[in-house]
C-alpha cells in the first residue's frame, strides 16, 4: 500500500508536469520507481506495434454475427452496418467457443486474416483500452476510481495507449521494454526502431528511438560525394553538422544528425550482407512498405547484433466521423494485406515464432452513427505471430448496447482489459521479469498478479 | 496578481532558464499605449523596447527572422531605415498581393477536369510564402495555419480540394491582423473547416438509432483553437488545484457544444444536386442552414446555456462569444503565436504581457490580432539581443521557414510561373512538412513537445519543431537544399547578384550569407572553418564563383547555428 500510494503521488506529479508541457527528469522517475534491472537474452525476439492512427472503428472491424447481437448492431448504425449475409464468409470459428453462442465475424476486407486465425497464428483481444485500475460501469458513473486522463481526446489517448500518460509523456512502454535490452544488443541504436513518425511509444527512459524511412536510411549527399566538387567542403559539412554545441537546441539537432549518419552507415552495411526476402508485399500500401522494411531489419538483426528489438509502424486515416462506409473498408484491406504479407515474410525468414505483432489505436469509437462514428474508448485488437496462441478470443465479450453495462453511452466501450495487461503479456513473452514489468507499466500494479498475463502468447 | 502555484515536486514548473520577473505593469501599459496610438492612426510609435536608436544590420536581420518569411538585403535596409515599429506598421497596412483562389482560377485550375484532384494548390501556397511583399502577414498566416489547422487531405465532400485549401489560407490571411472573434466566426462557417472537422451535414440527435451530433468540431474548437485542455493563469501557466491541473471541459461540454454545430452545409446558392459542386464556388460561400438537421433544443456547455429554439446562426454566435470571452483564450493563443514567431519557451511574464494586449488592445478591444503581433514582436524579450546569447532562447526553424529564408534572401523566381515545388512532405527527400498538409488537426508538431532523453528535457524546455526532426528528416532537408540552391528544384531560379561580387573572397562570402540568413549568429570559429573550406573551390570565373556560392549556401543552411533561430 505504501508503494502504491507513493506511486500514485509520483504519477500525479508527473501528470502535473507533463500538462505544463515540461519533461519529467527521468532521474527522479527512476529513483521513484526503482531502477529496473537489465535483462539478458541469447535468442532473438521482436515486438511489432501496428498503430492505427485516428481511432479504429471497432464496430465495423469485428462484427457481432449471431442473430441477437447482429440485430442490435444493425439497429444502432443502420447506414453503416455490413449486411449479415456479407459476413458469412469471414465468421470466426474459435477453438474455444464464446459463451452464450456469441459469434463474431471479421469485416469482409479482413478476409486475408481469416486463414491466420484458423491456423492459430492470430488471436483477437476483446474490449481492450486505457485504464488506471479495474473499472466497472458503476465506478465510472460515480467517478469513484481514477480514470485515464483526457478520455476521447486523440493526442492524449494516443499518448496514454503508448505511455500510460497524456500528451507530454517522454517515454512509452515499447521504449521502456527496450531499455532493458539495450545493453545486450550489439548496436543500441537499433533497439527501438520507428519506421513511421515520431511516437512516444518507442522512447525509453534511456533508449532513444531510431526513426528511419521505409525506403531505408538517407545518406547525406554532400558528404557521400564531394560537395560541389570539393571534398574539403564535404569534410567541413560533416564536421559542422555533428560537432557538439553548447546551445541546447543546437546540441539536440547535432545529436539527431550524428545518430543518423552513424546508424545509416551501419544499417547500409548490414543490409548488404542480409538475405533476400522473396515474399511479395502488396503495392501502394504504406503500412506494407513499413512492415517490409521491418522484415528487412529483422533479417539483418544478426549483422547488427540485435537480440531484442521493438518496432513501430502505423497507418492513419481512421478518424472517420464522416464517410466511414467509403473510407474504412479500404483501410482494413491495407491492414489485412500488410499483416498477412509480413507474417509470410517472417515464416520465410524462419523467425515466425520470434516475432509478435499487435495492433493498437487511439481508442475505439461509438457504435451509434449515421455517416461515421465518434471518439470512443475500448476496442478490439489483433495479435499475430508463430508464438501467439491464436484461433481464439481473449477478454470479455461486451454487450452491444447504447449505455448498457459495458459501454459509457453511444456504444463507447468501457474497457474490460487494460492496455497494461495487454502490454504485460507481450512483455512477459519478450523475456521481462514480473518485477521489471511493474516498472515498465506503472498501472499494472493495480491488477492482481494472476490477471497480469492474459496468456495469448 | 498571479495565483500562487503549488508544486509538490519542488521543481519550478513555470520558470524557464530565462529570467522570469513578475508582470511588469509599466511595460504592459507601454505596449498597450503603443497599440492605442496605432489604432488611432498614429503609427510609428516607438516603445522603450523598440527604441529609436539605430538598428544594426544584424539586429534587423534577427528581427526579420521572427517577423517575416525571411530576411533579404532590401528588407534589412528597410528595417534599419525606419525602425522596427514603423516597419511593422508598413507591413500591417500593406495591400493584399491577391488571393490564392484567384491564382488558381487564372491558371486554369477551375477547369472541370480538376474537380477531383488537388492540382495547383501547392504552387498557390508557395508563391505567397516565397514572394508576397506582405512578408509579415505571410508569416502570421503560416503560424495561424499551424494553430487553426485544416489540411488539404481532409477536404472531402464536394471535390475541389485545391480551392478549399486555398480559400482557407486566404481566410486566415485576411484575418491575420483582424479580430480573433471574426476569425473564429469565419473559420466556423467555412466549408473547408466544415469538411475537415466533419460538422458539415452534422445532424441533431436521432432518437431511433441513438446517434448524437458529430462531436469532432466541438472538441477540437475547444481543445486546439480556443481554450485548451486545462485552465490557465494569465501568464499561460496551468492553474493548479491541490497540485493538479484543472480541466477546462468534460465530455458533457463537448456533447452540448456539438449541438450548436448541426444543420450547417454548403450554400447551394439557388443550385441543386450536382450543380452545387460543379464549380469550386461553394468552397468560398460560408455554410448555411439547410434541411431540418439543426438541433433546436437547448445547448449547455462551459456553464453557458443557449435556450431552446434559439436560431442556428444566433446559437453559433453565442457559442463563439463564450469561447472568445473565456479567460484561457488570450494566453492560450498568445503563447502559441510567440512560439511560432520568436521562441519556444517564452517566460510567463512575456506571455502575460502579450495576453494582456489580447485582452485589451489599449482602446478597449479584445482579440485585436494586429496589436497582439505588434506586442509580441516589440517586447523586450523578443528584441533584446542579449537573449540570443542564452543557451535556451529561440526555436528550431521549421523546415518550411528555412527553405523560405533561402528563397527570400535570393529573390527566387519561377520563370515559367508554375512554381512547381509541389508537396514537400517527404521527410527522406524533402522538407518533412508542406503548407496546409499537416497529418492531422494536431499540426506537424505540438506546442508542448519535448524531445525524450534530451538535454532540452532535462532543462524543462519545450521544442515543438523537434517533433519532426528525426534521423531521416535532418538529412533529407540538407539534401533538398543542396538541390535547391543549385537550381534543381522545379524551375526555381535564385538571384545571387548580392553574392557574386564577394564570392572570390571566401570570408566576405560567408559573412554576407551569415548576415542575411543567420543574423550573424554563426560564430567566428564556424565562419572561419567554412571560409577555409570554401577556398578549396577556386573563384575567378562566374561558373566557379557559383559553385563556391552553392557550397557556401549549403554549409550555412546546414549549420546548427542557422537552423536554430535565436
Amino acid at each position: 500500500m505504501t508503494l502504491d500510494a507513493s506511486r500514485r503521488a509520483f504519477l500525479q506529479r508527473a501528470s502535473a508536469l507533463s500538462v505544463a508541457g515540461i519533461a519529467t527528469p527521468w532521474a527522479i522517475n527512476l529513483a521513484a520507481m526503482g531502477e529496473a534491472a537489465a535483462s539478458t537474452a541469447t535468442d532473438y525476439k521482436a515486438l511489432v506495434c501496428i498503430f492505427l492512427y485516428g481511432g479504429n472503428d471497432y464496430g465495423n472491424t469485428l462484427i457481432p454475427y449471431d442473430n441477437a447481437r447482429y440485430t442490435i448492431y444493425q439497429g444502432m448504425r443502420p447506414t453503416l452496418a455490413y449486411a449479415q449475409a456479407d459476413l458469412a464468409a469471414t465468421v470466426l470459428a474459435p477453438s474455444v467457443a464464446l459463451p452464450g453462442g456469441d459469434q463474431y465475424a471479421l469485416a469482409p476486407e479482413l478476409a486475408p486474416l481469416l486463414p491466420l486465425f484458423s491456423s492459430n497464428k492470430l488471436a483477437v483481444m476483446l474490449n481492450v483500452g486505457t485504464l488506471v485500475q479495474p473499472t466497472a460501469k458503476a465506478d465510472y458513473t460515480a467517478k469513484s476510481v481514477p480514470l485515464p486522463p483526457k478520455l476521447f481526446s486523440h493526442n492524449d489517448q494516443q499518448s496514454v495507449w503508448q505511455s500510460s500518460a497524456p500528451e507530454g509523456a517522454t517515454s512509452g512502454w515499447g521504449g521502456r521494454m527496450g531499455d532493458l535490452f539495450v545493453s545486450g544488443n550489439g548496436n543500441a541504436t537499433f533497439t527501438c526502431v520507428n519506421v513511421s513518425s515520431n511516437a512516444v511509444f518507442l522512447s525509453g527512459r534511456t533508449a532513444v528511438q531510431y526513426q528511419v524511412s521505409s525506403t531505408g536510411p538517407v545518406a547525406l549527399n554532400g558528404v557521400k560525394s564531394p560537395l560541389f566538387g570539393s571534398t574539403t567542403c564535404s569534410n567541413a559539412l560533416q564536421a559542422l553538422v555533428t560537432a557538439p554545441r553548447t546551445h541546447l537546441f543546437e546540441s539536440e539537432y547535432t545529436r539527431v544528425m550524428s545518430r543518423s549518419l552513424v546508424a545509416g552507415d551501419a544499417l547500409t552495411a548490414a543490409f548488404a550482407g542480409g538475405p533476400t526476402i522473396n515474399t511479395v508485399f502488396p503495392a501502394d500500401n504504406g503500412l506494407a512498405d513499413q512492415l517490409e522494411f521491418v522484415a528487412r531489419m529483422i533479417s539483418t538483426s544478426n549483422e547488427v547484433g540485435a537480440k531484442r528489438q521493438v518496432f513501430f509502424v502505423s497507418l492513419g486515416g481512421f478518424d472517420n466521423h464522416d464517410g466511414l462506409a467509403s473510407i474504412h473498408p479500404g483501410l482494413l484491406t491495407s491492414v489485412a494485406d500488410a499483416m498477412s504479407a509480413f507474417h509470410a515474410a517472417t515464416v520465410e525468414l524462419g523467425v515466425a515464432n520470434q516475432v509478435t505483432t499487435f495492433t493498437a489505436s487511439d481508442f475505439g469509437r461509438t457504435l451509434t452513427g449515421s455517416n461515421g462514428s465518434d471518439h470512443g474508448w475500448g476496442s478490439m485488437h489483433f495479435m499475430l505471430g508463430g508464438a501467439v496462441h491464436g484461433g481464439r478470443f481473449y477478454g470479455a465479450v461486451p454487450e452491444v448496447a447504447n449505455d448498457g453495462p459495458d459501454d459509457v453511452g453511444q456504444g463507447r466501450l468501457l474497457p474490460s482489459t487494460s492496455v497494461d495487461q495487454y502490454a504485460a503479456t507481450l512483455g512477459k513473452w519478450f523475456g521481462i521479469s514480473d518485477s521489471n514489468l511493474l516498472s515498465v507499466l506503472p498501472n499494472l500494479v493495480h491488477w492482481n498478479a494472476s490477471d497480469r498475463n492474459l496468456g495469448f502468447v | 496578481m498571479l495565483a500562487e502555484i503549488e508544486n509538490p515536486s519542488g521543481a519550478d514548473a513555470t520558470a524557464t532558464s530565462l529570467n522570469v520577473s513578475p508582470i511588469d505593469v509599466t511595460r504592459v501599459l507601454a505596449v498597450a499605449g503603443t497599440a492605442a496610438l496605432e489604432s488611432c492612426g498614429g503609427g510609428g510609435g516607438s516603445s522603450s523596447a523598440s527604441g529609436s536608436a539605430p538598428v544594426s544590420a544584424a539586429d534587423a536581420s534577427r528581427f526579420l527572422g521572427q517577423a517575416s518569411m525571411g530576411a533579404s538585403r532590401a528588407q534589412i535596409s528597410r528595417v534599419q531605415a525606419i525602425g522596427y515599429a514603423a516597419w511593422l506598421d508598413e507591413q500591417f497596412d500593406m495591400p493584399s498581393s491577391g488571393t490564392r483562389w484567384d491564382w488558381l482560377v487564372a491558371n486554369g485550375f477551375s477547369d472541370p477536369s480538376h474537380k477531383n484532384d488537388e492540382a495547383g494548390f501547392d504552387s498557390a501556397a508557395w508563391i505567397k510564402l516565397l514572394t508576397s511583399p506582405d512578408t509579415l502577414r505571410q508569416r502570421v498566416t503560416l503560424a495561424l495555419s499551424e494553430i487553426f489547422v485544416a489540411a488539404i487531405d481532409g477536404l472531402i465532400g464536394g471535390g475541389w480540394k485545391q480551392f478549399g485549401a486555398a480559400v482557407y489560407l486566404d481566410l486566415l490571411e485576411a484575418n491575420a491582423f483582424g479580430n480573433h472573434r471574426t476569425l473564429l466566426q469565419q473559420i466556423s462557417l467555412s466549408v473547408p473547416m466544415g469538411e475537415f472537422l466533419t460538422f458539415r451535414g452534422s445532424a441533431k440527435a436521432n432518437a431511433t438509432t441513438g446517434a448524437l451530433p458529430d462531436e469532432n468540431y466541438a472538441r477540437e474548437l475547444m481543445q486546439l483553437f480556443t481554450i485548451g485542455l486545462v485552465q490557465l493563469n494569465p501568464d499561460g501557466s496551468p492553474r493548479l488545484s491541490g497540485g493538479n491541473p484543472i480541466d477546462t471541459y468534460g465530455q458533457a461540454d463537448i456533447t452540448g457544444l456539438a449541438r450548436v454545430f448541426t444543420g450547417w452545409d454548403f450554400d447551394p446558392a439557388g443550385l441543386t444536386g450536382a450543380a452545387i459542386t460543379a464549380t469550386p464556388d461553394f468552397m468560398r460561400r460560408p455554410m448555411v442552414q439547410t434541411g431540418t438537421r439543426y438541433e433546436a433544443g437547448a445547448k449547455s456547455f462551459l456553464g453557458t446555456t443557449i435556450a431552446s429554439d434559439t436560431p442556428a446562426a444566433q446559437s453559433l454566435s453565442l457559442a463563439l462569444d463564450a469561447l472568445f470571452a473565456h479567460a484561457n483564450t488570450g494566453p492560450f493563443l498568445s503563447r502559441q503565436l510567440i512560439q511560432r514567431l520568436v521562441t519556444s519557451n517564452p517566460s510567463p511574464a512575456y506571455v502575460a504581457r502579450v495576453a494582456a494586449v489580447f485582452g485589451n488592445d489599449g482602446s478597449g478591444a479584445r482579440g485585436n490580432l494586429r496589436a497582439v503581433v505588434r506586442a509580441l514582436l516589440l517586447d523586450d524579450e523578443a528584441r533584446n539581443p542579449a537573449n540570443a546569447a542564452s543557451t535556451s532562447f529561440g526555436k528550431l526553424r521549421e523546415p518550411m521557414l528555412r527553405f523560405a529564408a533561402w528563397a527570400r534572401a535570393y529573390g527566387v523566381t519561377s520563370p515559367s510561373g508554375a512554381w512547381a515545388i509541389g508537396n514537400t512532405s517527404d521527410p527522406a527527400t524533402r522538407l518533412a512538412q508542406s503548407p496546409l498538409r499537416s497529418p492531422s488537426v494536431f499540426n506537424f508538431f505540438r506546442p508542448g513537445y519535448v524531445p525524450p532523453n534530451s538535454a532540452l528535457g532535462s532543462a524543462s524546455l519545450e521544442a515543438p519543431e523537434f517533433q519532426i526532426a528525426n534521423e531521416s528528416s535532418v538529412v533529407g532537408y540538407v539534401n533538398y537544399m543542396q538541390r535547391a540552391v543549385a537550381g534543381n528544384v522545379a524551375d526555381l531560379t535564385p538571384d545571387y547578384s548580392t553574392l557574386l561580387p564577394v564570392a572570390d573572397d571566401a570570408n566576405a562570402l560567408v559573412a554576407e550569407i551569415n548576415l542575411v540568413l543567420a543574423a550573424n549568429q554563426l560564430s567566428a570559429s564556424t565562419t572561419a572553418a567554412l571560409a577555409t573550406a570554401l577556398q578549396s573551390i577556386p573563384g575567378g570565373t562566374d561558373p566557379n564563383r557559383l559553385k563556391r556560392i552553392h557550397a557556401a549556401l549549403v554549409l550555412v543552411l546546414a549549420a546548427p547555428e542557422f537552423i536554430v533561430q535565436k
